[in-house]
């Protein structure tokens, strides 16, 4: 089982590699001309803008592990993004306590959603479709319409802790997966988000405290978006309520892709991070390329069942021999 | 001419699951075939049904070369097949049931009233008293077992393939299928049976066909032989019939002298069960026998802390406890392996490492995971527990019935229980592996385990109890000694009211 998933994680690596070359190959400029695609700023502008969605993707891909979808993350980046806003700009609070307030607003939702699961026993999708509503309506209630601007309280080339304001993003996504890669992997609570994944009544049967382990899916899930969340308060200066409309379902393919059974029990974190890069560098080459703008939906949809069915294909044939 | 099996061949990536099986049913006959886990039946059930294809050989239906490449052109051919796990629809109505997939239409659409009327047909063929309206969900496990007979007929099927029907029947229940059977059987049907459970085909069969490793052994006519014949002939060595301690009473009264390990007093979870007041001291062998319904798991499930008790109390070595879920009573030393494994106890999609290693470390709160000393443990646990398997890193799905079994009770062994509680330990499990089970249950009694095992079979629960304890409709019936009772005794006090009424 560890060679499959091995293997797994190895074939979402070869298919962002596949692309890149695809895109370095296709968009290859006539000599002399810089390359529009294969450069370092390039790289550092799909890192950035990928890692929104990273960051949250390996929140969904626990949830989606642990046999639970959460459809939230996109209303609960938007509701921290505001209440970052509020506090710092129209409350004129520091900058750390105003973030940390962005923060607790996604363990806030996350705990809404464990308390409709875990208690009340509400199916995932349709706790957190609920919740999702009541996240972006309250982002709606506080900013009336209007939306904070962040970046004007920023000093001009302010870098926290020393780190220039575009590498932020990229590098908290990895030390997300990194750190959830491991808590998945080598501790005893990512090993219960699997079983449960896999079948919650042996779970149950098996000492599991399941209650508990669900809730803090959800928690972690909310976590992690609010943390998305901020980092896009800082990186792009505004506190809004429809901002990352519709990320919720990109931030499922990814986890998708990157190898989460929404059946549960398979999947990882990493291979999440690596499906919303895949996703990244579609949505920044597609529009480069003369002719396509209209059609990069279209071509992201056929990507996500490509590399799916490509996978249960692997999947069946590993398991057969 | 009704059947033939002429050397059929089938591998699995390097599994031989069967090597050129030869053997054929004639027709209207009750043919049965049997043999332990893995030896070959399902494989050979699939390739009639039409879910896998053989590799070699072929089927003669008929006198026609036959080989179906799907369930439909198997069924549309007249082979009707009663799965184990009965399969059905339980959202559906029974009508919707049985036409699944060949509803009956006029001018494109559902013709209800036909298949209401077909559906009363078959039923009553089969003296069911069940409203074709009703949800199959509503039924009970019996019921829903005669639906797939019934909808095998409903489809005019020539041949009736039951693959370990029983299982979930009690006595009475299996009994009213066995005379649907022979009804069927007398009326033309040729009836192929797959079971494990011999006193089932010595009374249904005409002839008993033997698989072993995948490979025939032999066709036995039923009036000729004996169930230790047939017994050999399935693992390929003699078994010890009953393998009860030498001097079981001597050694029972030393267990009871000891303080018991676990007590209920007066313990009641309506409606399932009232007032039960049991004890098992260390060592001791308990056996809980009922029919389905008698509250029998739901007892054992909530001593595990699955439910709360509505009253009484729970004592664990002479302190009253109370669990709040099976997380609590296993820390408190006492552990169930529950009756349906595939959905109760084992993760399939995690490795035997994880599954056999899952309840110590959860127990222990354990932050981080020391991959070295898992792999040693698990281990050690395949060799101790003689689990047959291809490794640490095997899925569950590649054992057997009865190394799953060994696999759950060895995960719980592992956690160093007080008191071991058994929903159907040997459930689905073949013969061989069935002697190993109660062989290491025993073991562990002597070890000092106090051990409460509910079975629904009878030669089981008197091989292991030291008491049995009966229960009827909720409430404990009575108490047996193992030494004395027979299986009529037991049978008497569980049925008790249905046979004076």
């Amino acid at each position: 089982m560890k060679r499959l998933r091995a293997i797994r994680e190895l074939s979402t690596v070869a298919i962002l590699i596949a692309e890149v070359l695809f895109f370095a190959w296709y968009l290859w400029p006539e000599a002399g001309r810089a390359h529009p695609f294969l450069n370092g700023e390039n790289a550092l502008l799909i890192l950035k803008y990928s890692s929104i969605y990273g960051i949250a993707a390996v929140g969904a891909a626990v949830v989606i592990i642990s046999g639970g979808i959460d459809l939230a993350p996109g209303a609960v980046i938007a509701l921290a993004s505001v209440i970052v806003g509020h506090f710092f700009v129209a409350e004129q609070w520091p900058l750390a306590p105003s973030l940390i307030a962005g923060l607790s607003i996604g363990v806030t939702s996350g705990l809404l959603t464990s308390l409709l699961v875990v208690m009340v026993k509400l199916p995932p999708f349709i706790a957190t479709l609920g919740v999702m509503g009541i996240t972006r309506g309250v982002a709606f209630i506080i900013t009336e319409g209007q939306y904070y601007d962040v970046s004007s309280r920023l000093p001009s080339g302010w870098q926290p802790v020393g780190v220039p304001i575009d590498w932020l993003a990229p590098i908290v996504m990895f030390a997300m997966a990194i750190v959830f890669q491991i808590l998945m992997t080598r501790f005893q609570w990512g090993r219960s988000v699997f079983s449960i994944g896999g079948n919650e009544t042996a779970a149950l049967f098996s000492g599991i405290a399941i209650g508990r382990v669900k809730a803090s899916v959800y928690v972690i899930s909310g976590l992690l978006a609010s943390l998305a969340g901020i980092v896009l308060v800082l990186v792009q200066g505004q506190g809004k309520a429809d901002l990352a409309t519709g990320y919720e379902l990109d931030i499922i393919a990814s986890a998708v892709v990157g190898g989460a059974s929404l059946a549960g029990g398979r999947g990882s974190v990493m291979g999440a991070v690596l499906g919303t890069l895949i996703f990244g560098v579609l949505r920044n080459a597609l529009p480069q390329i003369p002719g396509a703008t209209f059609y990069d939906r279209l071509i992201v949809g056929v990507v996500v069942i490509v590399i799916v069915v490509a996978d249960q294909l692997l999947l069946r044939r590993s398991t057969k021999s | 001419m009704s059947l033939q099996f002429d050397h059929i061949q089938k591998s699995f990536g390097a599994t031989n699951a069967l090597r050129g099986v030869s053997f054929e049913v004639a027709e209207g006959e009750a043919h049965a075939l049997v043999g332990e886990n893995g030896a070959g039946k399902s494989t050979l059930l699939k390739i009639l049904a039409g879910l896998v294809k053989a590799d070699r050989g072929e089927m003669r239906w008929q006198g026609q070369a036959f080989a179906p490449s799907s369930p439909r052109e198997a069924i549309e051919h007249g082979i009707g097949m009663v799965y184990q796990e009965m399969l059905c629809l339980p959202n559906l109505s029974v009508a919707a049931n049985i036409f699944c997939g060949r509803e009956i239409c006029s001018y494109g659409r559902l013709d209800e009233t036909a298949m209401r009327s077909r559906t009363r047909a078959v039923l009553d063929r089969l003296s069911l008293k069940i409203d074709p309206d009703a949800l199959a969900e509503s039924l009970s496990a019996a019921h829903r077992q005669l639906l797939q007979v019934a909808r095998a007929l409903a489809f005019d099927c020539r041949i009736l393939v039951l693959d370990e029907p029983t299982t979930a029947l009690t006595d009475a229940e299996a009994d009213h299928l066995f005379d649907v059977l022979r009804e069927l059987k007398k009326g033309g049907t040729t009836i192929l049976y797959v079971s494990h459970r011999l006193p089932e085909v010595f009374r249904l069969c005409d002839r008993i066909t033997v698989l072993r490793d995948g490979a025939f052994v032999g066709t036995f006519t039923t009036a000729d032989v004996n169930t230790n014949d047939v017994v050999k002939a399935m693992v390929g060595r003699d078994l010890p019939t009953r393998a009860k301690d030498s001097d079981p009473s001597g050694r029972a009264e030393a267990r009871r002298a000891k303080a018991d390990a676990l007590v209920t007093r007066r313990l009641t979870f309506t409606p399932s069960f009232r007032d039960i007041n049991l004890s098992v001291a260390p060592g001791e062998i308990v056996g809980l026998f009922g029919l389905v319904g008698s509250g029998r798991s739901e007892l054992l499930e909530t001593i595990f802390g699955l439910h709360q008790p509505a009253s009484g109390e729970i004592q664990l070595d002479g302190t009253p406890v109370a669990f709040r879920s099976p997380r609590d009573a296993a820390r408190a030393g006492i552990v169930l392996v529950p009756e349906e494994r595939q959905r109760q106890a084992l993760l399939f999609n995690l490795d035997l490492r994880h599954n056999l290693v899952i309840p110590k470390c959860t127990l222990q709160d354990d932050l981080l995971i020391n991959s070295g000393d898992e792999c040693r443990d698990a281990g050690r646990m395949l060799g101790d527990w003689r689990i047959k398997s291809a490794g640490i890193d095997a899925l569950p799905d590649s054992l057997s019935g009865g190394n799953q079994q060994k696999v759950v009770v060895a995960k719980w062994m592992a956690t160093n229980p007080r008191v071991l509680l058994l929903d159907e330990p040997t459930k689905g499990v073949d013969v061989g592996a069935k002697f190993e089970i109660h062989e290491m249950i025993r073991q562990q009694a002597r070890a000092g385990l106090a051990v409460l095992v509910v079975s629904s079979d009878l030669p089981e629960i008197l091989a292991l109890a030291d008491r049995i304890l009966v229960m009827k409709e909720g409430g404990l019936q009575g108490e047996l000694s193992a030494l004395t009772a027979t299986e009529e005794d037991v049978m008497r006090l569980a049925t008790h009211d249905m046979v004076r009424a």
